[in-house]
């Protein structure tokens, strides 16, 4: 006996290992705060490296304790035949593994963080299932769920004697040699200064339990009625009972049946810990978000002795969400936030990232979120639980973000798919001819494209995410930025509803142009070293010059892009939709309204659109707002007061009273299924004829990876104009109307050079596409702009003369452009008189007129050949023109369409 | 016999005082809970917002009609805090609710259980009874 006293085993280890706890625990103590024992613990991290470093002591050799404690009644088991305890004491050896058990998780419960609070709640509810006892115990166990009191007297007291007490018993026979103690404490000490103990940082939402658990929480998810795992526990301590009691056969089996149950339990509790994220789904190491899921658990830092700042700094750093944060001892003075976004309400982990408890620059600033805002981690930073879980979720799902039409219709043209409405998604793109020519030419403007260098948004920007809207940099902070030298920048960038026309003109002045046309500038084909010195030019992205055309009545009146368009139709509203005009819900009826308007009150706001109003307009309890017709949504800058509708701009608050439509747009028997914009559109930006071939040795871009590569699609463009647009009819559901269209793809695809497969024909299109110039007018198009005109009719320009001869009336056209491959001239969208079918606009709900249609319309303007459309016969033509037809005088000569 | 008839003595006096203690510690225990539960809650109430997390309840609003559920999940009572398109998901184990608190997906396989409500002060509180 006195021979083993000296020998180093496992046993004596633990049996070091547990004293050290118990003396690092008192010292503990005394920083420790039950009462808010999650705040204590962030501020030891943080302001107390001293404390920090015992708290990593106490957790470290603890572990130790335990896994040395395990070992050695493994040991007992390994090396005799047979353990043969008595009884009794057998009986309080499986107690004291129960015991063990306990202080340990009562440990980690003491943590009070989000890991800690769920285990807490399944501790209750398995001990609450105990049939009889079950409530009682629940409650002496853990006490009142409000506070930790009686967690922390069994932790210290109740459990710790009774581990105390069998150490003791052990100790009378087995002291262990003063190496040990020493060897313990060294090697404790120095992981607990690379390593400190967990703390969850309350914001990631995976949540697990402390490691030798996770395999019981791997079990626990398998089970519908999780009580009976309950069972599983008393088994295991029943069979360590056996293993140390019993003799021969049940000893031996109990002995196999622990050994396998052990193995199989580690199998488990690796899955917990490395293939267990969020919900406790299933994760692989390649999986995008395994590191932020799983590896989280794992991050923890090294102790700093000597913080990067001072414990002064440190202490009048305030407490976020019930915590300290580091951050904010070094990032003293930081502003240009938002109220809401101040880092004293949110501090800078929730938007940033990195390690909120490290003391020391590089490992706080490890796996930080530099730029956060971007889609890829929107939902580490802006859509974190207590932010805005629900915008996040919402915005991939809308077509800034999934490009869907934009695919669809370049697919429908490659001829890769029948039809332009097919749902798809930008992150969904494959090799196939028209997916690698929207690589090379088009989908660099979606919300996901990530945002990698810091500055403002400007005309060059495309995607970033949140940032791509609510990102402003105040003059200072730019400053701040260009002058950067290393030092910390105090000067933040600014998150809020501050939304300029600037924030959307980086993508919408490409393709339809809207931002551009909407502030009235047309792009031509001149280049940068053309471009006249004079302020009717523009240079935009230093390449693009645009000339001055008419700008939009709205933009004229002060109205900006966010004025017309609320947050569920930029944001997306969580629906799939394929096209923009599906997505967008405005109209111009919402707000120019004949009749009675549809309103609703601001006490029946939806929440996002009542926290939007009252942070742009301060109190509007008693506001009734306009809704829109299509997708029933608030519309928040408008209010209807004593039977008159108000208009704020959503920036500045400018008020407007509302127009109501002229009598001419309102009266039924004419021009009723006219939408607003066919007729109030003063331009449209159009392109005819345009060549796409893939060009091998082209230097060309992909778009998705953001890199350049050598060969690509390249598009040969053709002519710009700036005119009125054509008129077409969309058919939906509910109504039929003629809206403006444009000639969206007249082009050829030389697909061979792509596939290299030479019995590939070149793909010709003839499509139109329905436009939304965002050029509207107050005053609508004239009569003979869309009766007598070529264009408007869908015949392209040229010469559409009536010509009367020998008392009979005729139509004659003929075309500026010349015909190319299909027959038809360069511009037109069909031929005159004549209408097509089949794959004829980038819809499959947008079609030309039909011959019948086009004669109405040519009848009226061979009227207007002779008639101004001010006189009063035209005037009275719109209430009854068949009359006035019937009835006309000899000297009138109407169409004759045979 | 002497000595067996005073050691069976002994251990039916020491196992009565035993029961008698776990009887005092269950009387109690339970008395303790009943007094220092809480019996109703007031919580503020929005009834323009879907979903709301409160502590250990969820108030939703759906066409209406508002419904308090308890946040604890009925698998193992995990505090669920937070919706994934328009499911209430409980953060230990995956299980899933619909905003009615009916089960999804489980381990859970009971409903969250319903908790009686009354909204009051014209709307701007909601109270919570047990
Ligand atoms: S506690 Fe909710 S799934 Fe287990």
């Amino acid at each position: 006996m006195a021979k083993k006293k000296n020998k180093t085993t496992f046993g004596t280890l633990a049996l070091a290992m547990f004293w050290l706890v118990a003396v690092s625990g008192v010292f503990l103590a005394i920083p420790f705060d039950v009462k808010s024992p999650y705040l204590s613990i962030s501020n030891m991290m943080v302001s107390n490296p001293w404390a920090s470093l015992i708290r990593n002591f106490h957790y470290w050799s603890s572990q130790f304790f335990l896994v040395f404690s395990l070992i050695h009644l493994y040991d007992h088991f390994h090396y005799k035949q047979k353990v043969g305890l008595k009884k009794g004491m057998a009986f309080r050896l499986s107690l004291a593994v129960l015991t063990i058990s306990l202080a340990m998780i009562s440990g980690f419960l003491l943590k009070g963080d989000a890991d800690s609070e769920q285990a807490r709640q399944i501790l209750k509810t398995l001990s609450e299932r105990i049939p009889l006892i079950g409530e009682s115990l629940a409650y002496s166990l853990l006490g009142d769920s409000e506070n930790y009191q009686l967690i922390y007297v069994h932790h210290i007291a109740t459990f710790t004697i009774f581990i105390a007490i069998a150490m003791v018993e052990h100790s009378r026979k087995y002291w262990p040699p003063i190496s040990d103690f020493i060897l313990s404490f060294v090697g404790t000490l120095g992981i607990s200064y690379l390593l400190s103990a967990p703390l969850h940082d309350n914001l990631n939402p995976a949540v697990k339990g402390p490691w030798y658990f996770v395999g019981f929480q791997e079990i626990l998810h398998w089970l519908k009625h999780p009580e009976w795992s309950l069972l599983l526990f008393l088994g295991v301590l029943l069979l360590i009972y056996f293993v140390n009691s019993a003799k021969g056969k049940t000893m031996f089996l109990s002995k196999r049946t622990l050994l396998v149950f052990s193995a199989f339990y580690g199998i488990l509790t690796i899955i917990g810990l490395f293939f267990r994220g969020e919900n406790w789904k299933w994760e692989t190491p390649w999986n995008n978000e395994y590191s932020y899921s799983v590896l989280h658990n794992f991050k923890t830092p090294k102790v700093k002795l000597s913080p990067d700042y001072t414990i002064r700094e440190a202490m009048s750093s305030p407490v976020i969400q019930g915590r300290k944060e580091s951050c904010l001892a070094c990032h003293t003075n930081t502003h240009g936030f938002t109220d809401s976004h101040s880092p004293e309400a949110i501090g800078c982990f929730s938007c940033h990232g990195g390690n909120p408890f490290a003391t020391g620059k590089k490992q706080s600033h490890r796996n930080m979120i530099l730029i956060p805002g971007n889609l890829n981690t929107a939902n580490q930073s802006c859509g974190t639980t207590q932010c805005h879980p629900e915008i996040v979720e919402r915005v991939p799902t809308g077509l800034m973000a999934t490009l869907s039409g934009m695919i669809s219709v370049d697919r429908f043209v490659f001829n890769e798919q029948d039809n332009p409405d097919i749902l798809t998604d930008v992150h969904r793109l494959g090799n196939s001819a028209a997916d690698e020519h929207l690589k090379n030419l088009c989908v660099r403007c979606h919300l996901g494209n990530p945002k990698t260098v810091y500055g403002p948004i400007t005309e060059t920007s495309r995607g970033g995410g949140c940032l791509a809207c609510h990102l402003n940099y105040s003059e200072e902070a730019k400053n701040a930025l260009a002058q950067n030298n290393g030092d910390l920048i105090n000067a933040h960038p600014e998150i809020s509803l501050k939304i300029t026309n600037n924030h959307c003109f980086g993508c919408h002045s490409r393709s339809g142009r809207i931002s551009t046309s909407y502030e009235g500038w047309h792009e031509t084909t001149l280049l940068a070293s053309e471009m006249p010195d004079s302020s009717n030019y523009r240079l935009i992205e230093e390449s693009r010059v645009f000339i001055k055309k008419k700008e939009d009545v709205h933009h004229q009146l002060g109205l900006q892009c966010i004025d017309c368009h609320h947050s569920y139709e930029v944001m997306g509203d969580g629906n799939h939709y394929a096209h923009q005009e599906d997505q967008q819900d405005v109209q111009c009826s919402d707000c120019h309204i004949d009749g009675q308007p549809k309103i609703i009150s601001a006490e029946d706001l939806d929440n996002e659109s009542a926290i939007i109003a009252a942070l742009r307009f301060g109190n509007i309890s008693e506001r009734k707002f306009l809704v829109t017709e299509k997708h029933n949504r608030a519309l928040i800058n408008t209010f209807v007061e004593n039977d008159s509708i108000y208009f704020l701009t959503k920036n500045s608050g400018k008020k407007m009273t509302m127009k109501s439509p002229a009598a001419v747009c309102t009266r039924d028997n004419a021009h009723s299924s006219l939408s607003c914009s066919s007729c109030h559109t003063s331009w449209a930006p159009t392109c005819i004829g345009c060549h796409n071939s893939f060009d091998e040795n082209e230097r060309a871009y992909n778009m998705i990876k953001n890199q350049e590569q050598k060969g690509g699609w390249v598009e040969y463009i053709g002519e710009y104009k700036a005119q009125q647009p054509t008129l077409g009819i969309r058919k939906t559901e509910n109504k039929t109307e003629v809206i403006p269209v444009l000639p969206g793809m007249i082009l050829t695809i030389d697909k061979k050079s792509f596939s290299k497969n030479e019995n590939d024909a070149d793909i010709f299109h003839r499509l139109y596409a329905p436009a939304a110039p965002h050029t509207t007018s107050a005053k609508g198009r004239s009569c003979v702009s869309c009766h007598n005109d070529p264009v408007a009719l869908g015949y392209g320009e040229g010469e559409l003369k009536y010509e009367i001869k020998n008392g009979e009336g005729k139509w004659l056209f003929n075309a500026k452009y010349e015909n190319i491959e299909d027959g038809l001239p360069a511009d037109a969208w069909v031929d005159f008189l004549k209408t097509r079918d089949g794959k004829v606009s980038t819809r499959s709900n947008v079609f030309p007129f039909s011959v019948e249609q086009q004669k109405n319309i040519l009848t009226v303007g061979a009227c207007l050949t002779c008639h101004s459309e001010n006189s009063e016969l035209m005037k009275k033509s719109l209430n009854n023109f068949d009359d006035l037809l019937k009835n006309r005088s000899s000297r009138c000569v109407s169409p004759d369409w045979e | 016999m002497e000595i067996k008839n005073r050691r069976t003595f002994l251990q039916i006096i020491s196992g009565g005082i035993i029961a008698f203690f776990i009887f005092i510690w269950n009387k109690l225990t339970l008395n303790h809970i009943e007094i220092s539960g809480e019996k109703e809650k007031m919580l503020p109430f929005n009834k323009n917002k879907t979903i709301s997390f409160y502590g250990n309840y969820i108030i939703v609003n759906q066409e209406n009609k508002t419904t308090v559920l308890s946040s604890h999940c009925t698998h193992l009572g995990c505090r669920i805090d937070k919706q994934e398109n328009g499911r209430l998901v409980c953060p230990c184990h995956g299980s899933e609710y619909d905003l009615n608190g009916s089960v999804l997906k489980g381990p859970a396989y009971k409903n969250l259980r319903i908790v009686p409500s009354e909204i009051t002060d014209e709307g701007k509180n909601i109270l919570i009874k047990g």
